[in-house]
């Protein structure tokens, strides 16, 4: 078959998957159903009243959906470990400190060339790092007043980790960026998440039950509590993986 | 105003699908990203434009930026280099 | 109560998401460069949370936070659910690229006949 017929059949081929998937989608997407209504309704009059937390958004993956955050923390560590370990064994260029048998790595960690480590680069992000992750703490802590909350502060907060990481220089070692600390910081959280939801038997309001309802303290405090931990756990996860691909590290 | 920007985004996903350079199309990537993020702030969802605009624009480019520069650039072998394929949408090379 | 769009504004918005899709998946079943099927996942990824949350917006007119005196609310529940959709589909993406990255350090060239070419003949 010449070349010219060969593509216009694979065309023809991709054409018809298209017109396939078009084909079942459109239903759904043009169906006139309406939209249901009572779950608005329902958490617009009880949404505030029985967790103590204004935004909504919040209130729902972190009381009423709490098991989908759960199981979200789950693929992120199974997806970064994955990732990290995909990477290692092909030999790639990996921030040193690992803890990789060296005849892995096929060259230790470089840094950019001096050529590249233009002053720019280096002011911009490393003087803008630590306001960017200020920035993530904010919107980490308020997420049950102002739009904002445990996933949100935590991608801000990767991305001033990101950041750090970019704007440090050769010899200088920045605690934050460091890649045991982050691995540290992500196990700490996730085992706290797992406790945090266990304290809600204790307190007879099931797994991931507000422990605080009914009792003294505002039922808010464990919205934020979960907020500031769920935050640090996917920064510094998606910290971590990004900084192990930039190949910058102590 | 929505549909102007989701014809926008229409615009960007085929640049980014027909682009020969690779790292053209992280950025263009990365510009539908930032559109969604405005598209979510417009239709009162901020805590989905905060996460959206965050990844888009921060891991997701570092992440391919990555990918791009321990491996190649071009989209495809140069198999006869300074031909008219390049003009065109080239459909045998670079799909 | 219904947001202030037409009914044909309706129909318009969800053909386009529909295109964006459609765009997307293309790019997967067609484009011979690993990255660019990636890239197409991304583009579905996207898709689908736009029209989740464009859907979503129809039934109010203002931001889920409870406040002195609004309206009524958009539905929170579709924006509950593309938050944690958004961070899964960047780590499905940071995945994909690792495998690509394996597939380029052992054959040499991101274009899948290449890679079938190469592996038929080892085998």
């Amino acid at each position: 078959m010449s070349g010219r017929a060969r593509r216009i059949l694979f065309l023809a081929q991709i054409a018809l998957c298209v017109l396939l998937v078009a084909a079942v989608l459109i239903p759904v997407f043009l169906s006139s159903m309406p939209w249901p209504l009572s779950a608005r309704d329902y958490l617009q009059a009880n949404g505030l009243a029985e967790s103590g937390a204004s935004n909504l958004v919040s209130a729902i993956y972190l009381g009423y959906r709490a098991f989908d955050t759960l199981g979200e923390t789950i693929v992120l560590l199974v997806a970064i470990s994955g990732t990290i370990a995909i990477i290692a064994h092909g030999g790639a260029v990996l921030a040193q400190g690992y803890g990789l048998p060296s005849g892995t790595a096929s060259e230790p960690a470089r840094h950019l060339p001096p050529k590249t480590r233009t002053e720019l680069l280096e002011v911009v992000t490393g003087k803008l790092g630590p306001v960017v992750l200020v920035f993530g703490v904010y919107v980490m802590m308020y997420g049950h007043l102002s739009p904002g909350g445990g996933f949100q502060g935590g991608v801000v907060i990767a991305s001033g980790i990101v950041f750090l990481a970019l704007g440090s220089r050769v010899d200088a070692s920045n605690s934050l960026t460091s890649p045991e600390n982050l691995v540290r910081i992500e196990s700490a959280a996730f085992a706290l998440l797992l406790l945090a939801a266990s304290s809600g038997i204790i307190s007879g309001s099931g797994f991931f039950g507000n422990p605080l309802a009914g009792a003294g303290l505002t039922p808010v405090a464990f919205i934020i509590t979960l907020n500031a931990i769920i935050g640090l756990k996917v920064g510094a996860g998606l910290g971590f993986m990004c900084i192990a691909m930039l190949g910058r590290g102590k | 105003m929505i549909p102007i920007l989701l014809a926008l985004l229409i615009i960007l996903a085929v640049y980014t699908l027909a682009s020969a350079d690779l790292l053209h199309g992280v950025i263009a990537l990365s510009g539908i990203s930032l559109i969604s993020a405005l598209i979510f702030y417009l239709l009162r969802a901020p805590d989905v434009a905060i996460t959206e605009a965050a990844v888009g624009a921060g891991v997701s480019t570092v992440v391919f930026v990555w990918a791009i520069r321990a491996t190649t650039r071009r989209a495809s072998p140069v198999k006869n280099a300074g031909s008219s394929s390049a003009a065109v949408l080239p459909e045998d090379e670079s799909l | 109560m219904h947001s202030h769009v037409g009914q044909g504004e309706v129909v318009l918005e969800r053909i386009l998401i529909l295109l964006l899709f459609l765009i997307g998946f293309a790019g997967i079943v067609g484009m011979r460069n690993i990255i660019k099927k990636i890239f197409g996942l991304t583009i579905i990824n996207s898709a689908v949370v736009l029209l989740f949350i464009v859907e979503g917006s129809r039934i109010g007119n203002s931001a889920p936070i409870i406040d002195a005196e609004i309206g009524l609310v958009v539905d929170p529940v579709p924006q509950a659910l593309m938050l944690t959709a958004i961070v899964i589909g960047v780590c499905v993406t940071a995945l994909a690229l690792a495998l690509a990255f394996r597939l380029y350090k052992a054959y040499g060239s991101f274009d899948i006949d290449e890679i079938h070419r190469q592996v038929h003949r080892e085998s």
